[in-house]
């Protein structure tokens, strides 16, 4: 009885599939198709087709998992079965509906004809009505069903800002940065400490590694990583001529020791130094020379570390800042290995690469990537804005994903 | 304002140290009159140790600055400083973490230690802080009575007790480890599986060289070792080798002065009888902790 069922719910999942399919013409798929531009029915058509088309194989694969289930329902692997097909019920609830809704609309479609025109205008209305439904569906409910989780939501941030060409300039830019991040850490409710930091004699601040800590602070701050550039008159020009500076963001997973993780390198390969020389040391020398240098050997990574007063905790923090580095690179690795497999273009996470731009003349912050503008400097520094990028990026990245999917089905 | 007083710190420190020193100060207190307070201070020589602490901030009237206790990061543990007891040393904290990753203590038998020479406590509180809760019962002896107030004052900050029987914990008596009625006047309790010491170990000749900081500020009696530095070394070699001092497969753990690791470990390993001698290096590459087993 139970396998009958199967059969059916398959014929049908397979005729509903080439129905769908055959509707629209192929086209390239636009990958970068973003939200400034509405992509043409077409290549939306596609996209929709294909969306379905790898819903269809998940659902599939599910059914395959349920037939597989033995009669006692009780082993290990029955149990782990069980679990993945729990966790595919929305999957399965979303191809129900959509076929569910197809064979509204072919019911729809036949009273679209109909003699009567009361009856008519009820099927059109009907019929509009379920076409919204659908596109919802495919569009909207489907892909966010489609997308893996993030893998690093759980991960805190570690900022580090670099200040780069402009001088003084740069510097006090990478203070309005700094404060920017705080701001948005706060407001969050994350956890924020600088860390490191050092002041720039001319004002503002040269370089400072803040760590951030909280749910998805690092899934949200990541996207911040590259150069930032700022268009203004520096506080510091008399002849009041507009400069361009730029201040450089690199956003890694904050890696404390948990002792969970695995370990990202072997402390074999790691140099530890320290800065100064104490002379004869210990009761001889009472000047607190803290300074800690590491050196991770493979990778040629030094970390140095000297804002605290105690070695101890500059080495605790510069192991951090090491494990954070490596996990990064760890992390890009997977990206780039995961893509070398494909032909498709792909966006690079060259961190040289300018991503953003804050113009204070025109009072906007462009940001390059995604070619979003908001025309309210003030609120990017100051209020909500960044929080309009950093969701902008989020769905950018997810879309990115998605189309990835797409082009593997 | 601030520059001036970066400036007098830079003059007496160097431009590097003094602008980190400077930002630690801020941190403590950015008031003009404090940062005035702590400049001047740190500028005549006085150890930062004993400047930076987080009752500074507390106090109203800059002219009790002097008597408020400065602090000083040791391990994970934050220490109150109060002259003229020793500060704690970097060198210090980096041997004393080691020996906890070394130590195998299990709380089903706990171990007890005798700190000779504790000074501020920093050696037993540290053990005590690392190593798991039940595991060991440290005693710290000294000589000096401000010594044992900051030594009980920085167990009760960091929470360890003098008695326990699910917690790690610590106690302090006077005692002159270099007297002949010690340690039968200390009150302690033997034997003992754990002696540590940072012993005084500066010969006289040296002593004259050290830097106003220290000779100014800190306890001579906490830093010169007699005449070649080693007076110390034989006492607590005379002492753990009488009958009974010891638990077997005990272990010693010695702090040493630059230049002084070959001597000592020939003083454990002759006079003492102990075996299995170990002299460890500290982070700037000087032999500084000499090990000893029984």
């Amino acid at each position: 009885m139970f396998v009958t069922v199967m059969e059916n719910k398959q014929r049908l999942f397979m005729l509903s599939l080439s129905r769908w399919i055959r509707t629209p013409v192929g086209s390239r798929l636009c990958r970068f198709a973003s939200h400034l531009h509405r992509p043409s029915p077409t290549t939306s058509d596609t996209k929709n087709a294909r969306i379905m088309r790898i819903l269809g194989k998940r659902v599939q694969e599910r059914t395959q998992l349920s037939s597989q289930l033995s009669e006692e329902m009780s082993s290990a692997a029955d149990i782990s079965r069980l679990k993945q097909l729990k966790e595919s019920e929305p999957l399965q609830a979303a191809w129900d509906e959509w076929i569910r809704i197809r064979e509204l609309l072919e019911e729809t479609n036949a009273l679209l004809e109909d003699s009567d025109e009361a009856m008519r205008a009820l099927a059109v209305e009907e019929h509009q009505s379920l076409n919204k439904s659908l596109t919802e569906l495919v569009e909207t409910t489907v892909p966010a069903l489609l997308i893996p989780p993030s893998t690093t939501s759980h991960l805190s941030a570690m900022l580090e800002l670099k200040s780069g060409v402009g001088g003084s300039e740069s510097s006090l830019f990478l203070a309005n940065l700094l404060r920017m991040y705080l701001r948005l850490a706060n407001v969050r409710r994350w956890q924020a400490s600088v860390v490191s930091q050092n002041e720039n004699d001319g004002g503002g601040i040269k370089d400072a590694i803040v760590e951030v800590k909280g749910e998805g602070a690092y899934d949200a701050l990541r996207w911040e990583s590259g150069v930032h550039r700022v268009q203004r008159v520096p506080a510091t020009e008399a002849s009041g001529r507009v400069h361009t500076s730029t201040v450089a963001a690199i956003v890694l997973p904050l890696m404390e020791e948990t002792g969970t993780t695995e370990e990202l390198f072997n402390m074999d390969d790691v140099k530890v130094e320290v800065m100064r020389s104490r002379g004869a040391g210990g009761q001889h020398v009472n000047k607190t020379e803290s300074a800690v240098r590491l050196t991770h050997v493979p990778t040629g990574i030094t970390v140095s570390m000297q804002d605290e007063r105690s070695q101890h905790q500059n080495r605790r923090r510069a192991f951090t800042v090491l494990r954070s580095r490596l996990m990064d690179q760890k992390i890009m690795r997977e990206i780039a290995e995961r893509r070398a497999t494909r032909q498709n273009l792909v966006r690079t996470a060259d961190r040289s690469e300018k991503i953003r731009t804050y113009n204070y003349a025109q009072e906007r912050v462009t940001d390059h990537r995604i070619g979003l503008t908001l025309k309210n400097l003030s609120s990017v520094l100051e209020g909500d804005g960044l929080e309009d990028f950093i969701g902008a990026l989020q769905k950018d990245h997810a879309e990115t994903v998605l189309e990835d999917m797409l082009s593997d089905a | 304002m601030a520059s001036k007083l970066f400036a007098t710190l830079a003059a007496s420190l160097g431009p590097a140290q003094a602008s980190l020193e400077f930002k630690w100060m801020i941190q403590q207190s950015p008031k003009l009159q404090h940062l005035t307070d702590m400049v001047t201070r740190r500028s005549r020589g006085e150890p930062l140790q004993y400047i930076l602490g987080e009752s500074l901030v507390l106090s109203k009237s800059p002219n009790l600055l002097t008597s408020i206790p400065g602090s000083q990061p040791f391990g994970p543990l934050n220490l109150l400083t109060r002259p003229p007891v020793l500060i704690p040393r970097p060198e210090t904290e980096h041997w004393v973490i080691k020996l906890a990753d070394r130590l195998s203590a299990s709380s089903a038998q706990p171990k007890s230690l005798l700190d000779l020479g504790t000074g501020s406590g920093c050696i037993p509180l540290l053990l005590c802080h690392l190593l798991p809760q039940g595991s060991l019962r440290a005693h710290g002896v000294d000589i000096s009575t401000h010594a044992l107030q900051l030594a009980t004052d920085n167990a009760t900050l960091c929470a360890i007790p003098p008695e326990s029987t699910s917690k790690n914990t610590f106690t302090v008596s006077l005692g002159n480890f270099l007297s002949p009625s010690f340690p039968d006047d200390a009150k302690i309790n033997l034997p003992y599986d754990i002696i540590t010491s940072n012993p005084p170990y500066i010969p006289w000749d040296e002593y004259l060289q050290l830097p106003r900081s220290v000779t100014a500020y800190e306890d001579p009696k906490a830093l010169f070792g007699g005449p070649t530095g080693l007076d110390f070394y034989h006492a607590i070699a005379r002492l753990v080798r009488r009958k009974h001092f010891l638990r077997p497969g005990a272990i010693v753990a010695l702090e040493v002065g630059h230049g002084q690791a070959q001597a000592v470990e020939r003083i454990m390993r002759l006079d003492a009888h102990m075996r299995d001698t170990e002299i460890w290096s500290d982070p700037w590459g000087k032999e500084r902790t000499v090990l000893a087993h029984l």
